[in-house]
């Protein structure tokens, strides 16, 4: 009596899934198969998915070409890289003296952790972006910041800024120090070793596990982030694919001929890596999203 | 257990020179941080505050101080107004709808599978992806052309071409639409790892004392979901009453301005047209405005708690 009423159950439940998930696939196969085209075939053809009459890798080798995409896809890799190391450096060291050491001010520095994190980002956003373009001595800066565009459009923008948002991390790591036996830290004193060999022959390896969680959604958000190279650089060789491909989207509204191949070639470029570290360590990015929820 | 007891309690009684060490390092390692992310945030934090009192057009001139003056145009004319109600109703009905949709995904993905993790990818790649890249899918979906896009499908089947952007409705469903697409993941994981916290005993009691499905949901599943619900409206609220950048990209705030929302004109009216000082007044105005919808929601939260 019950079994068939649970196999149905089950079937529904696979079926409605999987219409789900299709779904969700939907954009992305529409991406892969329209990047595959050539221009003149994306604007004839007459089916649900764009297939292609005949496949053309033309638009990935634009994606790769030196006044193409490879250029900013490097400085994507290079920012995504570069944002990784910087927080998970900031996270063990803070996260380590905040769970650890006795001092004056600790209980302040972490309030500005936890306050940081409400801070609407539109109270920062433009108040950013001019007192960048006002930086004395720099871009043909005077001492009071006139004259010249500062940091505007200097490469040096894809590597500098840091929101308050990644002293969440900092937070994570000390929270997790908190179950890490302090006798290890003993033992490892007693043998002589310092604090920064502690840091990174004791503390990341052993820790390896909330430092992946760090790592990869650092990396991850910073790849996708648009926004700021999108503001602060109006040059494709500088900016990167995130960004550039921001300005091509919304260019994509306006009237005239659109090479929607060659976009979606780029988005496709975009998406891959992100997608390839979901499907190797979607554990820890689920882990970084629960762990956020239940202390944030 | 007792050895890390102790050698915990060991520490407590260390010599003074090294307690100072530790002090001087703390301060050695969080003040660059802690500095360092003070300049590129709290500093902005309180210029934003001075910015939004000042007229302020294009980069090269000087901001002039005009007191209220900004706020009052703000309150005055009524576009303003009308730009910041949108942000509100647009921003809740997509929060509403992700809410809503990530509890039915994660209640249909609280069960023994070994597809599970299939589906679960799925609906969680769209927000490892940058809004930039899935947009432009969107975009040429939406063409309005009658042999283009959705609309092949649409005269395929023998209805009449729809020009997207030329319809409010229409609009407000795609963008509404896709910031679940992109966002549902997350939340729907948060919401499962709720589910899946709570103790299956509770539900064993409840079966054995007799209570309905309904009961069980209501006295057991929906009390143990409070902090998570808690977590996702409010990081939700924060975002939602920010979205531009799905605006900006799918309807530009077409038609005639019907989708338009203040974020996406902040942008404008900063990045755009530089008219710097209306662009920081707005931005208060919506900073503040969001703040207090969080704190809003916190204080109901409160409040029901003491019931």
């Amino acid at each position: 009596m019950k079994k068939p009423a649970r196999a149905v159950t089950k079937a529904v439940w696979l079926v409605s899934m999987t219409a789900v998930s299709l779904l969700f696939a939907y954009p992305f196969l529409y991406s892969i198969l329209g990047s595959l085209m050539l221009k003149a075939d994306f604007g004839n053809m007459g089916t649900l998915l764009p297939i292609p009459q005949s496949v053309t890798f033309k638009n990935y080798g634009y994606v790769f070409s030196v006044d193409g995409g490879a250029a900013p896809l490097f400085n994507s890799l290079q920012r995504a890289a570069w944002y990784t190391l910087w927080t998970v450096a900031m996270s063990i060291l803070c996260g380590y003296v905040l769970a650890r050491y006795e001092f004056r001010g600790k209980k302040f520095f972490i309030f500005v952790i936890v306050a940081a994190q409400v801070v609407p980002s539109v109270l920062t956003l433009l108040p950013s972006y001019i007192l960048v373009s006002r930086l004395p001595f720099l871009g043909g800066n005077n001492w009071m910041g006139q004259g010249g565009h500062g940091l505007i459009n200097n490469k040096l923008m894809l590597f500098l800024p840091l929101g308050w948002g990644s002293l969440m991390w900092v937070f994570l790591f000390t929270q997790s120090m908190k179950s890490f036996p302090r006798a290890i830290e003993e033992a490892a004193e007693i043998d002589g070793c310092g604090f920064w060999r502690m840091m990174v022959r004791i503390l990341l390896p052993l820790q390896g596990p909330i430092v992946a969680v760090i790592a990869i959604n650092t990396a991850l958000g910073n790849w996708n982030d648009w926004l700021t190279p999108f503001l602060y650089i109006n040059n494709v060789a500088d900016s990167t694919l995130t960004a550039w491909l921001a300005t091509l989207t919304s260019n994509l509204q306006q009237f005239g001929d659109k090479d929607y191949p060659k976009v979606f070639a780029l988005a496709t470029m975009a998406v891959i890596p992100p997608f390839l570290i979901f499907l190797f360590f979607q554990k820890y990015i689920i882990q970084g999203i629960a762990s956020a929820g239940v202390k944030g | 257990m007792s050895a890390i007891a102790k050698t915990a309690s060991k520490a407590k009684r260390r010599p003074s020179a090294r307690r100072r060490r530790e002090v001087r390092r703390a301060y050695l390692v969080l003040l660059p941080f802690f500095i360092y992310i003070a300049l590129w945030n709290l500093v902005p934090l309180l210029y934003g505050l001075y910015l939004g009192f000042t007229e302020y057009n294009a980069l090269g001139s000087s901001p002039k101080w005009v007191g209220l003056a900004n706020f009052q145009t703000f309150f005055s004319v009524p576009e303003y107004g009308a730009l910041l109600w949108r942000q509100i109703w647009m921003g809740m009905l997509a929060l509403l709808c992700n809410t809503v949709i990530s509890f039915l995904l994660a209640l249909a993905l609280n069960v023994q599978s070994r597809v599970k993790g299939i589906f679960r990818t799925a609906i969680y790649v769209p927000n490892v992806s940058a809004v930039s890249a899935t947009t432009a899918v969107f975009v040429a979906l939406l063409n309005p052309l009658a042999n283009q896009g959705l609309n092949k499908i649409i005269t395929a089947l023998g209805g009449t071409a729809v020009t997207w952007s030329y319809s409010q409705f229409w609009m407000v469903f795609w963008i509404v639409a896709y910031f679940v697409w992109q966002r549902v993941g997350p939340a729907a994981i948060i919401w499962l790892g709720g589910l899946q916290g709570i103790d299956p005993s509770l539900y064993e009691a409840a079966k054995v004392d007799g209570a309905s499905f309904w009961q069980q949901v209501r006295y057991i599943t929906i009390p143990g979901l409070k902090f998570i619900a808690m977590y996702i409206l409010l990081t939700g609220i924060i975002g939602a009453m920010q979205m531009f950048d799905v605006v900006m990209f799918i309807s530009k705030g077409n038609p005639f301005g019907l989708t338009d929302v203040l974020m996406y004109r902040i942008y404008r009216d900063g990045f755009i047209n530089f008219n710097l000082g209306m662009a920081g007044a707005e931005s208060l105005v919506l900073g503040v405005v969001t703040v207090l919808f969080a704190l809003f929601y916190l204080w109901l939260q409160r409040r029901s708690e003491d019931e």
